[in-house]
């Protein structure tokens, strides 16, 4: 399940903060790492759900699927952060939250070239950014 | 409506937030967050002219344990809890009226400056109530403020708002704190001064958060007809409110998606409904501010103003001193103290009593009280 990270740049990659690992979380984390963004999706109404949870928040069914994501996203909104809170963010560094195009929103980075004015509305796509230890972050790119 | 006056303010009490903050600055540790409550009790004791014995309910605030709080306070009760500032007068409320309290303590301390409580990092506080605070730290979203950021800029976007806009709270929470001697910030400042300030998050600049500091609060709640007989100014609760937005809250849909508007909105109507008043009957807003944005939020989603119109509403009715809406007469979160809502309370308090000093509102017959923390949105009215 895990991509094996190069020995030379495993010192200078930055380790993931610490991620809310509970029941229903796990199989998120192991199908990133096999590069595939993959979210919950109700089986009887076919509602995506994140984060994930026991059940279907929108019909109650227990029936949960793994579907995977095209990836692309629209950004919806945007922050800079002028303080640093984590070691493996160093200020200044961006958040976004985009819309995936099936429908669910989701926080993430935007790398690469930034928007001119504003980033709202600009289209993106999933990339995959290497933290250390091999694993894998989802981030996205300008479409 | 039976939970309209059926209690009211009787005493309250608060620590010397000002003095407090000089000694922590210092590294002096003046009290811890029980030390802090139990200032306040003692003085809202005082404040209410009676003696322990006559209290049989008490409510804590989230920073420490009821049993303990009790315990060191002297207390036994027959109703008590812990809660946040706006559900603890709630349910100081409904146990009074339900019969399982009379007099009813609720007590606040926080150590938070001189414990050193982080809002944001790897152990950001209050991530076992709002799992948003904590989820997105793979990607380095983990303050508060920022999620309060995130939501500004896509409100900003939405309705043509502008930094500029934004500005306004700031200033005019000052132009209010520089008439509180007991506010941690009293010194005014400018929109020039709040553009000029650094970022935290941006677009959130540092004048849009609150202070962090230590202090205590505490109020005293009987039950209306011993009220009036204990206490010749008492602050009757005229009216409660609460609406919750918990759908998509995690990945942080209501605060881009709707601003919290559906839930003030449907708070707004039961508040309001149950006081016999509006908007325009109300003489000061208490509008909880962690951040700043809170504020033109809360002035739209309760109806001050129409919807998409608060930049303009707040520059031309204004809401610091000599406005047309009081605002956060104390200075608030922002200039006054970072009481978590506490200080607003005992702020209505001032108010209605008309004991607020250089910055009372002239004839405060209603305050109504607004907290929509993660779109959790409760109201309470006070009025004499």
């Amino acid at each position: 399940m895990t991509t094996p990270a190069t020995t030379q740049s495993e010192s200078t990659l930055p380790a993931m903060p610490k991620r809310v690992m509970g029941l229903y979380d796990r199989p998120f984390w192991d199908h990133i790492q096999a590069r595939k963004l993959s979210l919950q999706c109700c089986a009887k109404c076919n509602t995506f759900q994140y984060p994930p949870g026991p059940i279907c928040s929108a019909c109650t069914s227990e029936d949960m699927n793994w579907t995977e994501l095209s990836g692309k996203a629209t950004i919806i909104s945007w922050v800079v952060f002028a303080r640093t809170y984590l070691p493996a963010y160093p200020a200044p560094y961006n958040v976004i939250t985009v819309k995936l195009d099936e429908g669910p929103i989701f926080v993430s980075n935007l790398e690469g070239p930034e928007p001119t004015g504003t980033w709202i509305g600009a289209k993106v796509k999933l990339v995959y950014a290497e933290m250390a230890e091999g694993q894998l972050l989802p981030r996205f790119k300008l479409a | 409506m039976a939970i309209k006056r059926a209690a009211a303010v009787v005493g309250i009490g608060q620590t010397d937030w000002l003095g407090d903050y000089e000694k922590t600055k210092k590294g002096e540790r003046p009290a811890d967050s029980y030390g802090y409550g139990a200032r306040a009790f003692v003085n809202a004791l005082s404040d209410a002219g009676i003696d322990r014995s006559e209290i049989d309910g008490l409510i804590v605030g989230p920073t420490t344990a009821y049993e303990r709080m009790g315990e060191i306070l002297g207390l036994e009760t027959r109703w008590g809890g812990q809660a946040d500032a706006v559900q603890a007068m709630m349910q100081a409320v409904m146990a009074i009226e339900t019969g399982m309290a009379k007099v009813v303590a609720l007590v606040y301390g926080n150590n938070q400056r001189s414990g050193g409580t982080q809002y944001g990092g790897p152990d950001a506080s209050g991530a076992a109530s709002f799992l948003s605070y904590v989820y997105h730290a793979p990607w380095g979203l983990t303050s508060q403020g920022a999620l309060y950021a995130m939501m500004l800029r896509a409100y900003m976007h939405e309705r043509g708002f502008t930094e500029r806009d934004m500005g306004q709270v700031a200033v005019a929470q000052r132009g209010w704190s520089s008439m509180n001697p007991d506010a941690v910030m009293q010194e005014k400042v400018t929109i020039d001064d709040y553009l000029a300030s650094r970022y935290v998050c941006e677009p959130l600049h540092l004048l849009d958060y609150c202070l962090i500091n230590d202090g205590g609060v505490a109020l005293i709640v009987a039950e209306a007809s011993i009220a009036k007989k204990m206490s010749k100014h008492p602050v009757f609760i005229e009216a409660l409110g609460r609406s919750d937005l918990n759908k998509g809250a995690t990945i942080l849909e209501p605060r881009l998606t709707n601003f919290y508007l559906p839930a003030q909105q449907q708070c707004a109507e039961q508040v309001f409904n149950m006081a016999g008043i509006g908007p325009k009957d109300i003489d000061v807003a208490q509008i909880y501010d962690s951040f700043s944005v809170h504020v033109p939020l809360a002035l739209e989603g309760y109806g001050y103003c129409p919807v998409g119109e608060v930049a303009k509403f707040m520059a031309e009715q204004g809401i610091g001193p000599g406005g047309k809406l009081p605002v956060n007469t104390s200075g608030g979160h922002l200039s006054d103290s970072y009481m978590q809502g506490w200080n607003h309370q005992i702020e209505s308090v001032k108010q209605v009593r008309g004991t607020a000093g250089k910055r009372q509102v002239e004839n405060c017959r209603f305050v109504h009280y607004s907290s929509d923390v993660a779109g959790k949105c409760s109201s309470i009215i006070y009025g004499r």
